[in-house]
C-alpha cells in the first residue's frame, strides 16, 4: 500500500470531517465555559488601577469591601464545577505569585471564550487545548526575553514594583508610604543566599483607630493584644525581662474532675487562703527569676489570670499580656528571643528575652503595646496597621499582603517587566507573527490565543474610562514601531512608555498568570460530561 | 396464580434479561469510551452530596463514582477496578472492550445465533489473540540500557492519555526514576505523593527521603543531622484515667494544688523515659501538649505533634522505626533512622523532610498544579504510570501500543476464524471485529476520520507491516516502534483476558433475579 500520498490528502480534507459531536458533551462543554466566563465577568471591572470594588456580605453577615480578586472569588459561593475551578485557580495565583489574582482570571475568561468561538467553528477541543498550552510555553518564553533582571538591593526598583501593585487597590493613595514598608519588611527577613521568604514572619497588627497614614513599620514587637491593667499593674516597663509562658495563674485544676468537698465554714476560709498562697508562691517563682513582663497564651480549660494573680503581680511590679494565641507562639519566641515556658519550676534565665522598653502607648485612640531594642531579636518584622474602621483595616492588609508578594516575587525569580498592559500587547504581537510560521490547526490556535491576551490592556483601557479600541490599536501600532515599553497610562488616560511612568511588575507575577490560566483552560476544555457521583 | 416471588422482587427471563445486560453494559462502555487515548476528554464527577468535583479521565474513577442500577453493568465496573489494582491502568480499555464484545454478541444473538455458542466461539479467539500478543512482545529485560528506555516509552505513552500529555517527557522521567529506586518491588507505599495546588505541573519534583506535611513544633531543634527516631502513639497531655466517672474528691485547693503537681511529675517521667531511649527526634501521632514539648526541647529533642495514622505509618515503614505506645523498655523498642531532618517550603508551607532514610527506595513525589482538581487528576495520572512501570519491572515484555497490538490481534483472530467450521466461526469473526474498535475510538477521539484510518491501518498490516499503528498527532499510520509507543504486556494481556470473561460471563446470563429489599426495623 502506498503510504506517503494518502496520509497528506485525509489530513488536508477530512481531518475534522468525521468529528461528530455529540450534543450532550457540546451541552455540558457550553454550559462549563458559561459558567467560567460569567466568574470571570465578575471580577472582571476590578482589574487595574481604576478597577472598581466589591461589596460582599458573607454568610456570616460580616461585610467586606475589596478590589483583591483571590479575595472576591474566595467569598463568592460558587457551585458550578466549573466556577469552581476558576476560584481554584485564583487561590493558586495568590500561592504562588501573591498578586495578579484578577488578571489571572480574566485572562483564563477570555482565552475560553476564545475557545468556544473556535469549537463552534467545529474544530477538536483537545487540539485547541493542546494549542494553548504550546502558545503559553511560547508567551512565557517572550516575558522572559523581555523582561530586565534586577539586583535585591536596588531598593528604588522595589519600590516601584510594590507601588504599581498597589495603585490598583484601594489604598492607592497611601501606595508612597506602603510600598516602602513592603521593601523594607522583605528585605530585611533576607539573607544573601536566600530564594524565598516565608511571609509568616511578617506580621501585620492590626488596630482599629487614626488613618492609614499612622500605618508604621516597626523597630521591635507589636502585639495584638493589650496590657491588663485591671489590677493597676504597670503600663510600662524599661529593661523589661520578658516570660512567654504557657500555664496558667489561677486556682488549680487538675485535668481529671475533681470536686472540692467543704463542710463548713473554717474549711471555707482554708480554700480561699490556700488559694492565695498557691499562687502568691508562683508569682514569686516568677519574680525571683527577675521577669518584670509576662505574656500568657491562652487557655481554654481556666482563666490565664484572675484577680487575685493580678493582683499580685501588679505589686510585684510585673506586666502582663494575657490571651496570646499559641500559633502566635513561633512568631514571638523567635522575635524576642526568649522560649515558652509550660511550667513555673522551668523557669531559667535563658528562656527570657530582654528588650529595653516595653510599653503601652495610645497612638490615635488605639492603645498599643510595643517592644523595643530586643537584645537578640530573630529575623522578624511587625507592621502596625491602622486605619478608620475594620473593613478598611482589613482591606489595607490585604493590600500590604499583595505589596510583600510582589517583593516576594522578586526574591523568587529576579526580573522585572513593564506594567499597563505592555507585556501581554508585546507577546501577543510576538505569537500572531509566530502563528504565520505554523501551519493547520495550530496556526489558527495561537491566533486566537494572541488575540485573547489583548484582553488584559482592553479590559485596564475599559475600568479606566477610556476607548478599549482605540487605546489597544494604537498600543499595538506603537509596539510595532518598536516601542516595546508602551503600555497604557491610567493617570494621563494616554498611551506612554510605561517603564518612564514607573509602572513595573515581576516577571513571576505575569508568566504564572499565563500558565496557570491556560492549564486550567485546557482542563476545562477536555471535559465532555458531568457525572454526578456518589 | 400465586405469586411465586415476594411483592418487591422481581425476575427477568430470556430474552428481557439478556436485553437488561446488553443495554447496561454498552451504556457503561459508551459513558467511558470518550475518556479513552491520548485525545481522550476528561468527565467531571459532581459529588452528590458534598460540593466536592473531580476533573478525571481514569476510567476506573469514573466507573467507581457512578451510581448503576444494573447487573451487567456492575460487572464492568469489577472488572475495571480489577485491573485497576493488577496492572493499574488500562482500566477504560478493559470497559470497552468488553462492552464492545457484547455489542457484537447482540447481533449475533438477534441472528438466532445461541449465546453458549458465541461463547465457545469467543474462546477460540482470544486464545488466539493472546497467543498473537505473546509472540508480538519483545523482551529487553537483560539490558538495562535498552530497558531503560522501554520504560520510558511505557510511561511516556500511559501518561499522553492523562492530563500530564503535555509534560509526558518530564513526568515520565520523574516515574520512572521513581520506580527504579524500588529495585523491583511493586510495593508503591514507599513513593508518596504529596499534593501542593500554587505553581505549574512542571514545577513538580522527585525527592529522595520522606516529606510529612506537619510542623515542627516551637523551640524545637529545626535541623538535626543522623537522626534517631522514635515513633509513638501515645497521649501527652496526661494519662487520663479511663474510667467513666473518676473524680477525685478532695477538701481544699492545696491538696488540689497538689493533684496537679503530681500530674506534671507524672507526665515529667513520662517524658523522661522517652528521652531515655536515646533519641533525638519524637514523632507522636498524637498531640503533644505545651510541657512535654518544652521538657523535650530541652533536652534537644525535636517534637512533631499530630502526625496522623498514614504519616506515623510511612513514617515507620521508611525510617524502619516502630511506632511504640510504651517506653518503659527502650532496649525493645526499635528507632526509625535517617540522616537529616530539616524544614523546607513548598509554596506558602513548611513542610518537614526526612532525607538519606532507613529504607533507601524510598522517595516523594511532590506535585504543584494550577488548580486542585488538576492535581488531583495528576496524581492519578502519576499513580497509573507508577503502578505500570512497576509491573514491568517484574514482567519486562512489552508490546506496541497506539491501536497496534489491537489491530495485530483482530488479524489473528481473522486467520482464526477461517480455520474454523461451523456457526462458531461468526463469533470468533465478531471478537475480531471488537477488537478493531479499540483503534476506531482512539480515532474517532481524536476527531479523526476513523473508518479510513483503521482501513489502513489492517491493511498495513495484511500487508505485513505488523507494528504499524495510529499516529495521534498526525492523523495517519506510522510503526509504532519509530515513533516509542509501547505498552506492557501485562496490562495488554489482562485487558483482553478480563474483557472476554466478562462477556463471556454476562453471555451465559439467562435469568436476572432481584431480592427483595432486606425489610429495616423503624427507628
Amino acid at each position: 500500500m502506498s503510504k506517503p500520498s494518502a496520509p497528506a490528502k485525509s489530513n488536508a480534507s477530512g481531518a475534522n470531517a468525521s468529528f461528530d459531536d455529540k450534543s450532550k458533551s457540546k451541552d455540558s462543554r457550553y454550559a462549563n465555559i458559561v459558567a467560567a466566563r460569567a466568574i470571570s465577568d465578575v471580577v472582571r471591572t476590578s482589574l487595574g488601577p481604576k478597577g472598581m470594588d466589591k461589596m460582599i456580605i458573607t454568610a456570616k453577615n460580616e461585610v467586606i469591601i475589596t478590589n483583591d480578586g483571590a479575595t472576591i472569588l474566595r467569598n463568592i459561593q460558587a457551585f458550578h464545577p466549573a466556577a469552581k475551578m476558576f476560584v481554584d485557580l485564583s487561590a493558586a495565583q495568590d500561592i504562588e505569585a501573591g498578586d495578579g489574582t484578577t488578571s489571572v482570571v480574566v485572562l483564563a475568561g477570555s482565552l475560553l471564550g476564545a475557545a468556544e468561538k473556535m469549537l463552534e467553528k467545529g474544530m477538536h477541543p483537545t487540539i485547541i487545548a493542546e494549542s494553548f498550552l504550546k502558545a503559553s510555553a511560547k508567551a512565557v518564553e517572550y516575558l522572559t526575553e523581555m523582561s530586565t533582571p534586577i539586583k535585591l538591593q536596588d531598593r528604588k526598583t522595589l519600590e516601584r514594583a510594590a507601588t504599581t501593585s498597589l495603585n490598583s487597590k484601594i489604598v492607592s493613595q497611601f501606595s508612597t508610604l506602603l510600598a516602602p514598608i513592603a521593601v523594607s519588611a522583605v528585605t530585611r527577613l533576607l539573607t544573601p543566599t536566600s530564594t524565598n521568604v516565608d511571609l509568616r514572619d511578617i506580621r501585620i497588627v492590626k488596630k482599629v483607630g487614626g488613618t492609614i497614614e499612622d500605618t508604621e513599620l516597626v523597630e521591635g514587637v507589636v502585639l495584638n493584644q493589650n496590657v491588663v491593667t485591671s489590677g493597676g499593674g504597670p503600663r510600662r516597663m524599661e529593661k523589661a525581662k520578658i516570660a512567654l509562658i504557657q500555664f496558667q495563674l489561677s486556682a488549680p485544676k487538675p485535668d481529671m474532675d475533681n470536686t472540692v468537698v467543704v463542710n463548713d465554714y473554717r474549711q471555707m476560709d482554708k480554700v480561699i487562703k490556700e488559694e492565695r498562697a498557691y499562687i502568691l508562691e508562683m508569682c514569686k517563682k516568677i519574680k525571683k527569676w527577675g521577669c518584670n513582663v509576662l505574656l500568657i497564651q491562652k487557655s481554654i480549660l481556666r482563666d490565664a489570670v484572675n484577680e487575685i494573680s493580678l493582683h499580685f503581680l501588679a505589686k510585684l511590679k510585673i506586666l502582663v499580656v494575657k490571651d496570646v494565641e499559641r500559633d502566635e507562639i513561633n512568631f514571638l519566641s523567635k522575635s524576642l528571643g526568649c522560649k515558652p515556658i509550660a511550667d513555673v519550676d522551668s523557669f531559667s534565665e535563658d528562656k527570657l528575652g530582654y528588650a529595653d522598653l516595653v510599653e503601652e502607648t495610645t497612638k490615635a485612640e488605639a492603645s498599643i503595646v510595643k517592644i523595643m531594642g530586643v537584645k537578640n531579636p530573630g529575623k522578624t518584622v511587625s507592621v502596625l496597621c491602622m486605619g478608620g474602621s475594620h473593613v478598611v483595616l482589613e482591606e489595607c492588609e490585604r493590600s500590604l499582603h499583595d505589596a510583600l508578594c510582589v517583593v516576594r516575587c522578586l526574591v523568587k525569580k529576579r526580573a522585572l517587566i513593564a506594567g499597563g498592559g505592555a507585556p501581554e500587547i508585546h507577546v501577543s504581537r510576538l505569537l500572531s507573527q509566530y502563528a504565520h510560521t505554523l501551519k493547520g490547526m495550530e496556526a489558527y490556535c495561537f491566533q486566537a490565543y494572541a488575540d485573547a491576551l489583548e484582553v488584559i490592556p482592553s479590559t485596564l483601557a475599559e475600568n479606566a474610562g477610556l476607548n478599549p479600541i482605540a487605546i489597544v490599536t494604537e498600543l499595538r501600532n506603537r509596539h510595532a514601531l518598536g516601542e516595546h515599553n508602551a503600555g497604557i497610562n491610567v493617570r494621563k488616560g494616554l498611551v506612554s512608555n510605561i517603564l518612564e511612568e514607573e509602572v513595573v511588575q515581576p516577571l513571576l507575577v505575569s508568566t504564572s498568570a499565563v500558565e496557570l490560566s491556560t492549564e486550567t483552560v485546557s482542563l476545562i476544555l477536555k471535559i465532555d460530561e458531568i457525572l454526578w457521583s456518589r | 396464580m400465586e405469586p411465586i416471588f415476594s411483592a418487591e422482587g422481581s425476575q427477568e427471563k430470556a430474552e428481557m434479561a439478556r436485553l437488561t445486560s446488553f443495554v447496561g453494559a454498552m451504556a457503561v462502555g459508551d459513558l467511558v469510551k470518550s475518556t479513552l487515548g491520548p485525545k481522550g476528554m476528561n468527565k467531571i464527577l459532581q459529588s452528590a452530596s458534598g460540593d466536592g468535583i473531580n476533573v478525571t479521565n481514569d476510567g476506573a474513577t469514573i466507573l467507581k463514582s457512578i451510581h448503576l442500577d444494573n447487573a451487567a453493568a456492575k460487572i464492568l465496573v469489577n472488572i475495571s477496578k480489577v485491573q485497576d489494582d493488577e496492572v493499574g491502568d488500562g482500566t477504560t480499555s478493559v470497559c470497552v472492550l468488553a462492552s464492545e464484545l457484547l455489542r457484537e454478541a447482540e447481533k449475533l444473538v438477534m441472528a438466532k445465533i445461541h449465546p453458549q455458542t458465541i461463547v465457545e466461539g469467543f474462546r477460540i479467539a482470544s486464545a488466539a489473540a493472546l497467543k498473537a500478543l505473546e509472540n508480538a512482545a519483545v523482551d529487553n529485560g537483560s539490558d538495562p540500557a535498552k530497558f531503560r528506555n522501554d520504560l520510558l516509552n511505557i510511561a511516556r505513552t500511559t501518561l499522553s492519555s492523562k492530563v500530564l500529555s503535555q509534560d509526558k517527557d518530564y513526568f515520565a522521567n520523574l516515574a520512572v526514576d521513581a520506580v527504579l529506586r524500588l529495585q523491583g518491588s511493586t510495593d508503591l507505599e514507599h513513593i508518596q505523593i504529596i499534593k501542593k495546588a500554587g505553581g505549574k505541573l512542571t514545577d513538580s519534583y522527585l525527592d529522595e527521603g520522606f516529606i510529612l506535611d506537619k510542623t515542627i513544633a516551637v523551640n524545637s531543634p529545626k535541623r538535626i543531622q543522623n537522626a534517631k527516631i522514635l515513633i509513638a502513639n501515645t497521649s501527652m497531655d496526661t494519662d487520663k484515667i479511663k474510667v467513666f466517672g473518676a473524680r477525685i474528691k478532695v477538701d481544699s485547693t492545696g491538696k488540689l494544688a497538689e493533684l496537679e503537681r503530681a500530674e506534671r511529675d507524672k507526665m515529667k517521667a513520662k517524658v523522661a523515659a522517652i528521652a531515655s531511649h536515646g533519641i533525638n527526634c519524637f514523632v507522636n501521632r498524637q498531640l503533644v501538649y505545651n510541657y512535654p514539648e518544652n521538657l523535650l526541647a530541652e533536652q534537644g529533642i525535636m517534637s512533631i505533634e499530630h502526625a496522623d495514622f498514614e504519616g506515623v505509618e510511612r513514617l515507620s515503614l521508611v525510617t524502619g522505626g516502630e511506632i511504640a505506645s510504651t517506653f518503659d523498655r527502650p532496649d525493645l523498642v526499635k528507632l526509625g533512622h535517617c540522616d537529616l531532618i530539616e524544614e523546607i517550603m513548598i509554596g506558602e508551607d513548611k513542610l518537614i523532610k526526612f532525607s538519606g532514610v532507613a529504607a533507601g527506595q524510598a522517595c516523594t513525589v511532590v506535585l504543584r498544579g494550577s488548580t486542585n482538581q488538576m492535581i488531583d487528576e495528576a496524581e492519578r495520572s502519576l499513580h497509573d504510570a507508577l503502578s505500570v512501570l512497576s509491573q514491568t519491572v517484574r514482567e519486562t515484555r512489552i508490546v506496541l501500543g497506539g491501536g497496534c497490538a489491537e489491530m495485530l490481534m483482530s488479524c489473528a483472530v481473522e486467520e482464526e476464524a477461517r480455520k474454523v467450521a461451523g456457526k462458531r466461526a461468526l463469533a470468533v469473526e465478531a471478537f475480531a471485529r471488537a477488537l478493531r474498535q479499540i483503534p476506531t475510538i482512539l480515532a474517532d477521539n481524536a476527531g479523526y476520520d476513523s473508518s479510513d484510518l483503521v482501513t489502513r491501518l489492517r491493511a498495513a498490516h495484511y500487508d505485513g507491516k505488523a507494528d504499524f499503528g495510529l499516529d495521534m498527532n498526525n492523523a495517519t499510520i506510522e510503526s509504532m516502534h519509530k515513533l516509542g509507543v509501547t505498552e506492557s504486556y501485562k496490562l495488554k494481556r489482562q485487558v483482553i483476558v478480563s474483557a472476554s470473561e466478562a462477556a463471556e460471563m454476562i453471555l451465559r446470563v439467562d435469568t436476572i433475579l432481584r431480592a427483595a429489599p432486606r425489610k429495616r426495623e423503624a427507628h
